[in-house]
């Protein structure tokens, strides 16, 4: 375990920080501008990814365990979501036969 | 903790007896239940001690908002009853989903750690994507519950970041070490840190629906299963409230991000009451009528004075009770109007119904705010506390919106006491008539004699 955290200080805790603000950005940009809606639940994941990231980051930096068992309680609540979604999904495909989003808006915004 | 494990097993066991078909025992042992909750969220009253290693702490507060919340619960589930009479399958579904949206509520009231308001705020929202989509045949109840997930989600993702940039800062989650950050760090807080918290009201913002994070709100509404709507519009904006301002109390707002939630207070108050002004559909306008109080609740939070708990709690409380009585009405003369949700086909009610319309214009008048219902002590608890924290402005705009806001309620009251041709046929079971009762007789009683949390 101690290995694993030296080796993730090698990197200094900037580096952490930009690679998972890039990869939340790409997430965001995915979610808001893309018309698929299974691509846009694995922006999703993506951007729940890069929390991960950067919290095991800061939790090796810090020499505190916390943010590491932050991040199996976000993955367990991450997978839970994307069960939900998957089906609310497939309720959907039945009903109007596409999984695209701009399929989905008889209800006026 | 205890109401936390007993509403767990509660829903667990509500599944149980859907397994074995004991259809008409749902509503009970569920309303059972959760009376039992409420018994043993009254005997943790001043016994406040910190459980889960420092991570919940159930303070007067919170056993007040916890005993509050299933209290409109156990409302909604005696309308559930008749409302979910004529539903062969999935009934047991609906009550557990409900009580176990219901377990995260009670964490978002107590939580003292950020691990624990992620989890209540996932525990809260998870049941309610599938809830919203409970009507499995109906296109729009799908297309709302697909909405709300991925909004939802989206709004998780970004209140994550928050906590892990706070986190960064701070070394830890809980709120104790984050206040004492937060009160170091002073009026001009570092950057990440800034922008964590920052983070964290977007994500706490899509929940209670606050301008420009509300836009999912009005088709959600209107494309749930009223009695879900219901839950929403009452519980779950009781829950993210009380979650929002304990955040609040413990990270003292820099300066910044009180200046651009005071912004968001101003777009909520004025969007929500303009728009509902045109709004047809009477679920669409509980939504934006919704948005509108949220307006109001964020002066309470955003002020952050010693009354503010108690000005929260009220408020909400009186709101829910109010909502509550207003969506069971609906129910009631959606079917005799062959499902039509639009405000037109309240005319007639005075007429088939007067005591009905009667405490249907008693809650109304509460949600404008008229004197002598609870509305009115609840909005003027608020523009007091508003102005002694200093938002002389916002105030002023605040009751303009307020008087605006009575003219979209009076619309349904008129509606309501006109007279039709043919008289509306309104079927009241006796137990749906008791909810409504129940919520016009509280919400007169409440303005008489307000409550206040010590």
């Amino acid at each position: 375990m101690n290995e694993v955290v030296s080796a993730i200080r090698l990197v200094p805790l900037e580096h952490y920080v930009m690679l998972s603000f890039a990869l939340f950005s790409i997430g965001l940009a995915g979610v808001l501008f893309r018309r698929n809606t299974i691509i846009i639940l694995m922006c999703l994941e993506l951007m729940f990814n890069s929390v991960n990231l950067l919290l095991t980051a800061f939790s090796a930096h810090h020499s505190d365990p916390g943010g590491q068992v932050f991040v199996f309680f976000i993955m367990l609540v991450a997978a839970a979501e994307v069960t939900v979604g998957l089906a609310i999904l497939v309720m959907m495909k039945r009903n109007v036969d596409s999984v695209d989003i701009d399929q989905l808006n008889r209800l006026r915004w | 903790m205890s109401a936390l494990i007993l509403t767990s097993v509660l829903g667990v066991l509500l599944l149980y007896l859907g397994v074995f078909g004991q259809k008409r025992l749902l509503a009970p042992v569920a309303v059972l239940g959760l009376l039992g909750a409420i018994g043993v969220s009254a005997t943790g009253w001043w016994m406040d001690v910190p459980l889960f290693a420092h991570m919940v702490r159930f303070d007067n507060a919170a056993a007040a908002f916890n005993m509050a919340m299933t209290g409109l619960t156990i409302l909604l589930f005696l309308f559930g009853v008749d409302y979910y009479a004529r539903m062969e399958r999935d009934v047991a579904e609906h009550y557990a989903l409900m009580v176990f949206s219901l377990t995260g509520a009670f964490l978002l009231t107590s939580y003292t750690n950020l691990l624990v308001l992620f989890l209540g705020i996932e525990v809260l929202s998870i049941p309610l994507y599938i809830l919203a989509g409970g009507k499995k045949s109906s296109y729009r109840s799908g297309e709302a519950s697909f909405k709300y997930f991925l909004l939802g989600s989206f709004a998780t993702a970004l209140f994550l970041m928050g906590i892990a940039l706070v986190y960064g800062v701070t070394a830890s989650f809980d709120l104790g070490r984050i206040q004492e950050v937060a009160m170091a760090q002073g009026a001009a807080p570092t950057p990440l840190f800034l922008l964590g918290l920052f983070f964290i009201a977007i994500g706490l913002s899509f929940k209670v629906a606050a301008v420009p994070f509300h836009f999912w709100s009005p088709d959600v509404y209107e494309g749930a299963p009223t009695l879900v709507t219901a839950f929403m519009a009452t519980v779950v904006k009781m829950a993210a409230f009380a979650g929002f301002l304990r955040l609040v109390q413990f990270t003292a707002l820099p300066p910044t991000l009180a200046t651009a939630l005071l912004v968001m207070t101003v777009l909520t108050l004025f969007i929500g009451n303009i728009v509902a002004l045109r709004q047809t559909n009477f679920k669409r306008l509980m939504a934006y009528s919704s948005v509108a109080h949220t307006g109001f609740l964020l002066l309470v939070v955003l002020g952050n004075t010693a009354a503010s708990t108690s000005t929260l709690f009220y408020y909400t409380f009186t709101y829910g009770l109010a909502t509550v009585g207003l969506f069971v009405v609906m129910t009631l003369v959606k079917r005799a109007a062959n499902g039509s949700e639009e405000v037109r086909s309240f005319r007639g009610l005075y007429q088939a119904r007067p005591w009905l319309a009667i405490t249907a214009l008693l809650l109304l008048l509460s949600l404008a705010g008229i004197p002598l219902t609870a509305g009115f002590v609840a909005k003027y608890q608020v523009f007091l506390l508003a102005l002694q924290a200093g938002f002389l402005k916002t105030t002023v705009l605040a009751v303009a919106m307020a008087l605006v806001g009575i003219a979209y309620y009076i619309v349904v009251v008129r509606e309501a006491f006109t007279a039709d041709e043919q008289p509306l046929e309104v079927q009241v079971t006796p137990l749906n008539g008791l909810v409504v009762l129940l919520c016009g007789i509280a919400v007169v009683a409440l303005g008489v004699w307000p409550i206040q949390l010590p």
